[in-house]
């Protein structure tokens, strides 16, 4: 196996992204009005659950972070839709290179993009929203690359199972939103009706959430969002297994139709 | 080169290959030839290793393709039937990436970029979109990419496909250099006039199956005399001809070496008002097509279109 192969296709994926960033502003930018917008909301629901000196970030931009980053789902499979559309897939299979590179080279970049939109969420939340970080950063980083992990490997599985472009935009998007609604990104698990504080646990936004919450606001280091990285870690290894079961190079994806 | 064995593939019920036999030598210039759905791209991609055989031996080089398929994908240029180029950047961001992909050094590459473009005419098309080119620019953009790396086999899908007439000649004077700098070329068309261009040797499938092999003047030689084919308004009328006779729908068709004399003993013999057209067809593919199935190759292939897609 060769790296040279995979970093190539990874540049050039990343030429294409950035040839049309429009998807890119989206994910990067929305998250930052979102928790403009919806901070003050959170503010009284920290106070009430016993921090007073909270000002809603702290609960808004792990929480827009982790819901934004849930759309990457659908963009891991658009780019291997994308590639069908245009014809290249079968240049790219052509080429010599393992399927293991070739699926590196497309999958790495939406990874990246999903961390650096987490990041960058992170590191703007001090200075445009007075968002403090209690406990460990690495803990925060550690969280975030998992994360982003596991929900590229969702990504891929639901690449895997969609044979259309219009499949994928349904399961990867409301799949991703009802991931990160259930999650507890949007809303407090504990403003949650019953049944749906129920399901919470049973998806990976929920622990990534419990992470972020156990460092933020809590003060924690790496040893607290330990179980939660392995139960997200686990989801990830979930979603490669389905993804590596049922995804076939020689499946043909309709971009449209 | 290119050696097939008992090549069998099924999609489902349907069967796209019967068990092909097929070489390619190098230098040589193989165009698999047949009418759409004849089972030609479904071969093209088994060799570039794009799908599954269900029985059969593939080798390139004398490497297995199903055992070793990044090996034999190192030896082979694809330019398969659908346009595939990125659309959203350069002309040479395009080479640049398939270039890397099989292995070629910086500075070779560049060197590469600039022969293969200056082969196909689209030097002065290096630094635009590709999305912006004309269709015929992007045929030869896609050709160029199968070249890169120099491949000692060389599989052009319908390379021609909707391309202009110069594209089409230039393509096809690349495929003759090509073979005469020592590559092996399978060369699928459903152009019968191509072959006739290229003076390659012929593999004629038909239904997944092959149905002739030989040089074009071989098999016209052994296979094709002139046809009349006689089409009438209704019935065809009882006609008394000598040699080969076959009645299709509408359509007499008399195999015959000499179509003048032949017409001359027919004609009288026909009701008055009853024939609508007369045509004959002179010795060529088309007619080795029709002395083999049966059927117009150009019937085959719009029949087809409406059946599968490989």
């Amino acid at each position: 196996m060769s790296p040279r192969a995979s970093a190539a296709i990874i540049r050039h994926e990343f030429r294409v992204m950035f040839s049309d960033p429009s998807t890119l502003v989206f994910l990067l930018f929305m998250p930052l009005l979102m928790v403009a917008l919806m901070r003050q909301l959170f503010a009284g629901a920290l106070a009430a659950e016993g921090f007073p000196g909270a000002n809603g970030s702290e609960f808004a931009v792990p929480g827009m972070a982790v819901a934004f980053a849930a759309f990457s789902v659908s963009y891991a499979g658009f780019t291997f839709f994308r590639d069908h559309g245009w014809g290249t897939w079968d240049r790219l299979r052509a080429a010599p290179l393992s399927s293991v590179e070739l699926i590196a080279g497309k999958v790495v970049p939406t990874v990246a993009v999903t961390v650096a939109q987490l990041a960058l969420l992170f590191l703007l939340g001090g200075p445009l929203f007075g968002f403090r970080v209690a406990g460990s950063v690495f803990a925060i980083g550690l969280v975030v690359v998992v994360l982003a992990l596991s929900l590229s490997a969702f990504g891929m599985a639901v690449t895997a199972l969609a044979r259309t472009m219009q499949q994928l935009n349904a399961i990867g998007t409301v799949g991703g939103f009802g991931m990160a609604m259930l999650g507890g990104a949007w809303v407090p698990v504990s403003a949650m009706p019953g049944w749906a504080q129920a399901v919470a646990p049973a998806m990976p936004t929920y622990w990534a959430m419990k992470a972020f919450r156990a460092v933020v606001l809590d003060g924690g280091g790496v040893p607290d969002v330990v179980v939660p990285v392995l139960v997200m870690a686990g989801f990830g290894v979930a979603f490669t297994l389905l993804a590596a079961a049922k995804f076939r190079l020689e499946d043909s994806k309709a971009y449209y139709g | 080169m290119l050696h097939i064995e008992g090549l069998r593939k099924a999609y489902g019920d349907v069967v796209a290959l019967r068990g092909v036999d097929l070489d390619v030598a190098p230098g040589e210039i193989v165009s698999l030839l047949g009418p759409n759905g004849a089972g030609k791209t479904t071969l093209v991609s088994i060799v570039a290793g794009l799908r599954r055989t269900d029985a059969g031996i593939v080798e390139v080089d004398g490497i297995d393709a199903r055992e070793r398929s990044v090996e034999v994908r190192r030896r082979i240029g694809l330019a398969p039937q659908d346009l595939g180029i990125y659309p959203v950047v350069s002309v040479r961001r395009n080479l640049l990436l398939f270039g890397r992909l099989v292995g070629l050094g910086q500075r070779e590459l560049r060197s590469r970029i600039e022969e293969v473009a200056e082969a196909l005419g689209i030097t002065g098309l290096l630094d635009r979109q590709g999305g912006t080119l004309s269709g015929g620019q992007k045929r030869r953009l896609h050709t160029a990419i199968a070249l890169l790396n120099r491949p000692p086999l060389l599989l052009l899908d319908e390379a021609t496909t909707g391309a202009d007439v110069e594209t089409r000649a230039q393509i096809l004077e690349l495929v003759r250099g090509l073979a005469a700098d020592g590559s092996a070329v399978l060369y699928s068309t459903h152009y019968l006039q191509e072959v006739e261009d290229l003076s390659a040797s012929v593999v004629l499938l038909d239904e997944g199956r092959v149905i002739a092999r030989g040089g074009v003047k071989e098999l016209i030689a052994a296979h094709a005399d002139p046809v009349v084919e006689l089409t009438f308004d209704g019935e065809v009328p009882p006609v008394a001809a000598s040699g080969g006779a076959t009645v299709e729908g509408r359509r007499l068709r008399l195999a015959t070496t000499d179509p003048a004399s032949t017409l001359t003993a027919v004609l009288p013999q026909l009701p008055p008002g009853s024939l609508d057209s007369v045509e004959i067809v002179r010795p060529s593919l088309e007619a080795v097509y029709l002395a083999l199935t049966g059927r117009r190759y150009q019937e085959a292939d719009q029949e087809a279109e409406h059946v599968s897609p490989s």
